[in-house]
């Protein structure tokens, strides 16, 4: 992976606090030297036209424009993973721009460290285009997309078609913050009902049946108030 | 009237007149009583006191009973319309009192901010100020002379965070006080709380100490409640276990009485039976040698009000063997089993 040349991908900052911008930057600038800045959100969609950019990293509170309109705008010209800096008790906010399109969040103060990984993993990806693996293998869980099975050391596990459905939708896109609304969509294919209620309680079953210790998940991955992700430990 | 004179004596057509005076000072102004009173004077005087016809009076006797008429109708006016008046002061008066309470029961909220206040200058200056110059005395090293760094950094990163935590943990409290947390109670499963509150830990060496107890021959239990802010009360419940001693924290849930029951339990020293009420006070500390030097003692008092806010609560109890118990409660929830099941 480090073999693709790094300097070729172009981020874009938008964030109104100077501090913080120079704090991305130099949590990023050694990987990706080529780091455009915007402190507005206006400014910000601009240099999405203008620049072009392969990746954006967005603030939620941006003092022009609202961030849910800033991420619709942009996603509405590029289809580059957004990330977005959000703070406590923003949840909701969070919620709303997941859904309108953005593809992850990190919780401000975060670590430098931190916010290299989610950027090196949304830009690979980006790269790779997804759904095309047919067996996934994840901490001895293998998952068979076309024969919709899934094994752990060769014993079959028994899921729901509802269970098989929600993983289906978790694997498609490793790493991908799936808000509860959005699962909900994808597997029930409804907006709303009753089921919704029962989205959570889906999903711990399902992890009893594919999680080594399902009371310390490492597949399926709780982003709490936000939703789920799959994500494949090393 | 002149019609009604042969079948009406003149005392009963008194009566009728008092009637009328007494019903206009009750409806109204005390003025309109005593008009009435002197028109009633005036109407038997013409209308029933021979000679008839005319405001001549006849009798003594008639005389007297016009100024007896007369006078009742005005005294009957008066008590009335002093009773009128007594309601009305009585009824200001309870307006007063109500007022005045209200003023003091605001008083007394404005007290408690101000106390409040107080404390929290006191301790946001001492506390905050730890880490701030620990910062600032290694960021001026690195400065000076650039050696070290590396390790000097990782110092500064790590009370950057202790500061970062107190911050977090005085504005939720104010948050808290203020009445303005808005929960987000949903249905949620007691073991992805769990799950998520563990996950808190991950990459922290003392993660290993921690046990979980789940019952998974048993459906999953569920809650209703805000998973953000649940999952702050546990991490701050096994985060306070895991400091308090060195021996393993078990973590177990259990529903009963609609309930769920979270219970962190460690094998520290426990709480002094003194002290069991108040480590749930903002800025307590507790006595003796210092386990939580810098901490702002605000963790177990938002852990309580956070629980309390949605319907929950938080509990210490002494752990049998030694150590401590805390149990922190919420509310489950019911849900059709062939939906879940199926």
């Amino acid at each position: 992976m480090t073999s693709v040349a790094a300097e070729h991908y172009r981020l874009l900052v938008i964030e109104d606090e100077v501090d913080i911008r120079r704090a991305v930057g130099a949590a990023l600038r050694d990987q990706h030297p080529a780091i455009i800045e915007a402190s507005t959100g206006q400014a910000g969609v601009e240099a999405v036209d203008a620049s072009h950019p392969d990746l954006v990293i967005l603030d939620l509170g941006l003092p022009d424009l609202d961030g849910l309109a800033v991420c619709e705008r942009i996603r509405a010209m590029t289809a580059a993973p957004i990330i977005v800096l959000t703070a406590r008790h923003t949840e909701s906010d969070t919620v709303a721009l997941l859904n309108a399109g953005a593809d992850d969040y990190i919780t401000k103060p975060f670590s430098t460290q931190e916010l290299a990984a989610r950027v090196a993993a949304q830009l690979r990806r980006a790269r790779v285009p997804h759904a095309e693996h047919e067996v996934i293998v994840a901490d001895g869980l293998s998952i068979d997309v076309h024969r919709r099975q899934a094994s752990r050391d060769g014993n079959v596990i028994r899921l729901t078609p509802i269970e098989w459905e929600l993983l289906s939708v978790l694997v498609s896109d490793p790493g991908r913050v799936f808000t509860h609304q959005q699962l909900f969509a994808a597997v029930w294919k409804r907006a709303f009902g009753d089921a919704r209620l029962y989205l959570r309680v889906h999903v711990t079953n399902l992890r009893r049946k594919i999680e080594r210790n399902p009371a310390d998940p490492r597949l399926i991955i709780t982003e709490p108030g936000v939703g789920y992700r799959f994500i494949s430990p090393p | 009237m002149r019609e009604a004179r042969p079948n009406l004596e003149q005392a009963h057509a008194s009566f009728v007149y008092i009637l009328l005076v007494l019903g206009a000072a009750a409806s109204g102004e005390q003025w309109l009583g005593i008009l009435v009173a002197v028109l009633g004077f005036l109407a038997i005087n013409y209308f029933f006191q021979p000679p008839f016809d005319t405001l001549t009076v006849g009798e003594p006797s008639d005389l007297l009973a016009l100024v007896a008429f007369l006078s009742t109708a005005l005294v009957a006016n008066t008590l009335l319309a002093r009773a009128r008046t007594e309601a009305e002061r009585a009824r200001k008066h309870a307006e007063e009192i109500e007022t005045l309470s209200q003023e003091v029961r605001h008083a007394e909220a404005l007290r408690e901010a101000s106390r409040l206040k107080d404390i929290l200058m006191a301790s946001v200056s001492h506390d905050l100020r730890t880490p701030l110059t620990a910062i600032r005395a290694i960021a001026q090293d690195i400065a000076a002379d650039g050696s070290d760094a590396t390790a000097r950094a990782e110092i500064i990163v790590g009370q950057a965070d202790r500061l970062g935590k107190m911050v977090a943990d005085v504005l939720d409290l104010s948050r808290l006080k203020a009445g303005a947390f808005t929960m987000h109670a949903e249905v949620n499963t007691a073991e992805d709380l769990l799950g998520a509150t563990v996950r808190q830990f991950s990459g922290v060496p003392d993660a290993r100490r921690i046990e979980t107890i789940i019952d998974y021959s048993q459906p999953a239990l569920v809650g209703t409640f805000d998973f953000v802010q649940s999952l702050r009360v546990m991490t701050n419940l096994v985060d306070n276990a895991l400091r308090c001693s060195h021996d393993a924290v078990t973590i177990s849930v259990t529903q009963m009485n609609g309930s769920l029951s979270f219970q962190i339990a460690d094998r520290g020293p426990g709480v002094l039976v003194t002290e069991r009420d108040r480590i749930f006070d903002a800025f307590y500390r507790p006595v003796g040698p210092a386990a939580d030097a810098g901490a702002a003692g605000l963790g177990l008092s938002i852990a309580r009000q956070l629980a309390e806010a949605q319907g929950g609560s938080v509990r210490y109890s002494v752990r049998p063997g030694g150590g401590s118990i805390f149990t922190f409660e919420l509310p489950s929830a019911m849900l059709e089993p062939e939906e879940t099941s199926e």
